[in-house]
């Protein structure tokens, strides 16, 4: 849950997702699920000369188990927040293993 | 605990012999061929792994060493102690 | 902590936590490496990380076009390597091998 919301709050940013096939699909964030599918709009591949098959294409749905990263601004996080959160789900999932 | 056919006195279950060699040097293998020996920190039932002052050996060879890791579960063929 | 059999780290992910707001080093599956400052992490090791520099291990050759990209050969192998970098990154778990902190000197 906690990679769900943070990526909630990320919605409208400009992001660059890194499939595992190494296509990176640059797109704003425009909404995610709890599987962390994500989808983006207005989107552009990086490096379409090698990739060129998604030129025409405005907007993807991308399956979650496919991505390897997402690039994120670094201004769009607040570290210490996620920081804090992070502690939080890992006192929980603690909790909830016993 | 009863435990169907516990024959062998010393043979516990999988998860009693990790936590018996727990603080033990181990060698972990993983699924890559990849083999790391160190002192097995803890385990979960994930077979998640934290071990400390471990070697990692890419054929045979010593790559790195690390102070302290966590090795993800699903990445492990098998955990030995060494004795 | 209740049942309090050991205190502190009783369970791989504590290490990780220990981590937070920390260098770490991260092996990833496809011969990868990333290096960075550790902000988040779940029991499926998805991460964020900051300050992210990525090494790629190419074996030999596969094609030398990414030509700004820094690619040296290391001189016992045939190995390149290629480093880029992120200023902040989410890294999916299933990609991750291994986890450990980054020493300080």
């Amino acid at each position: 849950m906690l990679f769900f919301s943070f990526f909630k709050t990320l919605i409208d940013n400009q992001v660059t997702v890194e499939l595992k096939n190494d296509i990176q699909i640059r797109g704003t964030l425009k909404s995610v699920d709890q599987y962390l599918n994500i989808k983006l709009d207005n989107i552009e591949v990086v490096d379409d000369i090698k990739y060129p098959h998604l030129s025409s294409v405005k907007n993807v749905f991308i399956r979650g188990s496919v991505v390897r990263y997402v690039h994120l601004p670094h201004n769009a996080v607040d570290v210490t927040l996620l920081e804090d959160a992070t502690r939080r789900e890992a006192a929980n999932q603690a909790a909830k293993a016993k | 605990m009863e435990n169907g056919t516990a024959s062998q006195g010393e043979g516990r279950d999988p998860s009693g012999f990790l936590a018996e060699i727990i603080g033990n040097p181990v060698t972990v293998k993983l699924n890559s061929g990849v083999v790391y020996k160190g002192e097995l920190q803890s385990v979960d039932g994930y077979m998640n792994i934290a071990l400390e002052k471990t070697e990692e050996y890419v054929d045979g060879v010593k790559r790195r060493t690390y102070g302290d890791a966590f090795v993800r579960g699903n990445n492990v063929m098998y955990i030995s102690a060494d004795s | 902590m209740s049942e309090g059999e050991e205190g502190p780290a009783s369970e791989p992910l504590d290490l990780v936590r220990l981590c937070l707001n920390e260098e770490v080093y991260v092996k990833l599956r496809g011969d990868r490496e990333l290096k960075g400052r550790l902000h988040a992490y779940d029991s499926h090791m998805n991460l964020v990380l900051s300050d992210v520099e990525e090494t790629i291990y190419v074996v030999d050759d596969e094609e030398n076009d990414e030509g700004d990209e820094k690619i040296r050969v290391e001189d016992d192998q045939e190995i390149k390597s290629v480093t880029k970098k992120s200023e902040m990154l989410f890294v999916r778990g299933d990609s991750v091998v291994l986890v450990s902190p980054i020493e300080k000197s």
